[in-house]
């Protein structure tokens, strides 16, 4: 079989252990960099795995991909600019609920997302029973459960991605509805955006949604597509 | 397209959102998600019943239970009164006399007409609200501790399922809980509410809030004609506000201000043992502004009260009015008479009896029984009618202010004394049925 490269992107809140599984996943092949005119440090690795030679790229840690930060700003660029071949989105399982809302705005912006469920044991610790089933059907993205910290689940991790590289796995996503008036005037937007040079890079829908949260990013694109 | 029409597009697309939502879509769209996270935990996650409770979770799991949480609540109001009640009479006692004892060489001035301001004026007028103080005084206290403690926030949290069945958000209810103490404040507390028309609505419905003002009126009612049930009688009266701004509230925000109502978290801060500074300084803060009003605007309204009173034009006055309150039972002049300068400020009510009647404060309610014929209903009747009609001036005044038109106002004068009068009406009128 001939090496086939590949790339995946780590997202993830802070302290969701986001570290510990990108040192799982590429040992020693690590390098520091910078992202790109600015300083802050972007980290990148490789490993081997079945035949691929994957690319690692560490992404800051973010709670959010709006365009308050610039932490924000550099992770949905690379998610969008880059097109990783699966994102991975390594979730606190013992605090699900804050950290679901960046896997939710990955899926919007239908990224090829991968749910490492995360720190397992300390969620097992508490008693959380999670329906790992449920939570991937409900997502439309394959969910994997991990202990980073024992090095538990990288594996089944790797699996994934390589599943889902090679179509045998599927992320459909999920379509979030954001109530009859907020879909109509996406509907709306979506129809004046499809004919703009920036459809062509970004989804329609998730453009619109951008422009209905007023993202300073995604407005400042319009304006300079106005230009050139 | 061209992005600039795009932008423009947009534009329009915010405004409309914002007036559906009366809040940024960007805020609509967050809790989009957050509503698909938490519906979607609600199937995927299971936390055990047993979560290592903290004493601040124990207190809440019994306070903010289902069904047990309005009940509490209305339990602890409940208490409030009676320790209230019962605390303050030895210290209305004293005061009362105190001026009794005033009273009796003040009556012997000359001249008559100074006589008379002093005893009847003074002493009858200001007295008899003065008289109140410690009642005022003691339930701030436990306003304070309340609010404090914590538990005011949680009260509500309990009102919130309640209040959002009716279009509003449980923030809404701080705002109304701070109208026991003085509807000013509350009224101005509102601006933390930040969906425009929840808050509108809170404004039209706080004055149903029965404040420290109305105190004296159903402290001198249910002394004189509610003996044994003093603190139920008052609790009731309290009931009947919340009752009325919750259903007037509905109304108002299905009819009058539709549109979308806010979506937040309600914050509940941990429960802590108030301190006796904390609470001392809340109640002086408080109860500072009725000794102030009783010195200033309480005092000038019954000179000039008395002086008509003196002249003998408070009996016209009366009895172009009084006929209106018939059907409500207490359609004497007297009665008219103090209800037309309870507008001014609505201690004025039991002030203006006092120059009336001109009779020592313990007597008062007696008096006003005797005098006029009044029976318990009638008397009670009376209490729904101070509580609902009209806010004191101050209030008309804060609400101009905060809605920046004379509109509201001008409603909520209307709309309280149509229900002022359909109330009392109908409690004297159900209630002959059976007495």
């Amino acid at each position: 079989m001939a090496r086939k490269e590949i790339t995946i992107a780590l997202a993830g809140n802070p302290n969701s252990g986001k570290t510990t599984v990108f040192n799982n996943l590429t040992g020693a092949r690590q390098h520091v960099g910078n992202w790109p005119g600015v300083t802050v440090e972007k980290k990148e690795g490789s490993l081997s795995y079945e035949g691929y030679h994957i690319k690692v790229v560490d992404l800051p840690g973010v709670y959010s991909l709006t365009a308050y930060s610039l932490d924000e700003v550099i992770a949905r660029d690379f998610v969008v600019d880059e097109n990783p071949d699966v994102v991975v989105d390594i979730v606190d399982a013992s605090n699900l609920e804050r950290n679901l809302y960046l896997a939710v705005q990955l899926l919007e912006m239908g990224a090829k997302l991968v749910v490492a469920l995360n720190m397992m044991d300390v969620a097992e610790s508490r008693r959380y029973q999670i329906n790992v089933k449920e939570l991937s059907r409900l997502l439309g993205a394959p969910v994997v459960p991990l202990v980073a910290t024992r090095n538990q689940g990288t594996q089944e991790l790797l699996q994934t991605v390589v599943g889902v590289v090679k179509d045998n796995i599927e992320v459909t996503g999920m379509r979030l509805q954001y109530g009859r008036e907020v879909e109509e005037e996406i509907a709306k937007l979506e129809k004046v955006i499809s004919n703009n040079s920036l459809s062509k890079k970004y989804s329609s829908r998730w453009l619109a949604v951008k422009l209905l949260e007023e993202d300073k990013e995604i407005i400042k694109k319009f304006e300079e597509a106005q230009v050139g | 397209m061209d992005s600039e029409q795009i932008l423009h597009a947009k534009d329009e697309s915010l405004a409309h959102l914002k007036r559906v939502y009366g809040d940024e879509a960007e805020t609509v769209i967050a809790d989009a998600r957050y509503g698909f996270i938490s519906g979607l935990l609600k199937d995927v996650l299971k936390k055990p019943a047993i979560d290592r409770l903290t004493l601040s979770d124990r207190i809440d799991k019994v306070v903010l239970n289902r069904w047990l949480g309005i009940p509490i609540f209305l339990a602890i109001l409940y208490g409030l009164f009676q320790l209230t009640f019962t605390l303050s009479i030895p210290f209305m006692d004293w005061i009362d006399k105190g001026f009794g004892w005033l009273a009796e060489p003040a009556s012997g001035i000359s001249p008559a007409w100074l006589g008379s301001l002093i005893s009847d004026g003074f002493i009858g007028g200001v007295g008899s609200v003065l008289v109140f103080v410690p009642v005022i005084f003691l339930l701030y206290i436990g306003l304070s501790i309340l609010e404090d403690s914590g538990y005011l926030a949680r009260a509500a949290f309990v009102m919130d399922r309640l209040m959002h069945r009716i279009g509003l958000h449980g923030r809404s209810f701080i705002p109304l809980m701070l109208g026991f103490g003085c509807n000013v404040p509350a009224i101005m507390a509102t601006r933390t509410i930040e969906n425009p028309k929840d808050r509108l609505t809170t404004i039209l419905v706080t004055p149903l809030m029965s404040c420290g003002a109305r105190l004296p009126i159903y402290a001198l009612f249910a002394a004189a004609f509610f003996t044994a049930y003093q603190g139920l009688v008052v609790f009731s009266m309290y009931a009947i506000g919340i009752t009325l701004a919750i259903i007037m509230a509905w109304i108002f925000r299905s009819r009058l201000v539709k549109g979308e109502g806010g979506h937040f978290v309600m914050e509940l801060p941990p429960y802590r043992l108030p301190t006796i500074v904390g609470v001392l300084t809340h109640m002086w803060e408080r109860g500072r502004v009725f000794l102030v009003r009783a010195g200033t605007i309480i005092f000038s309204v019954v000179v000039f009260i008395w002086l008509l009173e003196y002249l003998g034009a408070l009996e016209p006055i009366g009895r172009a009015i009084a006929p209106v309150f018939t059907p409500a039972g207490f359609g004497q002049w007297q009665a008219a008479v103090t209800l037309i300068f309870g507008i001014l400020a609505k201690e004025v009510v039991v002030g203006t009896f006092g120059i009336l009647f001109a009779v020592e404060e313990g007597a008062l309610g007696e008096t006003i029984a005797t005098q006029l014929g009044w029976t318990p209903l009638i008397a009670y009747a009376f209490m729904a009618m101070s509580l609902i009609y009209v806010p004191c001036m101050a209030a008309i005044a804060i609400i101009k202010r905060e809605t920046n038109s004379w509109k509201w106002p001008g409603f909520v004068i209307g709309y309280t004394l149509v229900l002022g009068w359909l109330v009392a009406t109908l409690i004297y009128q159900i209630g002959r049925l059976f007495v």
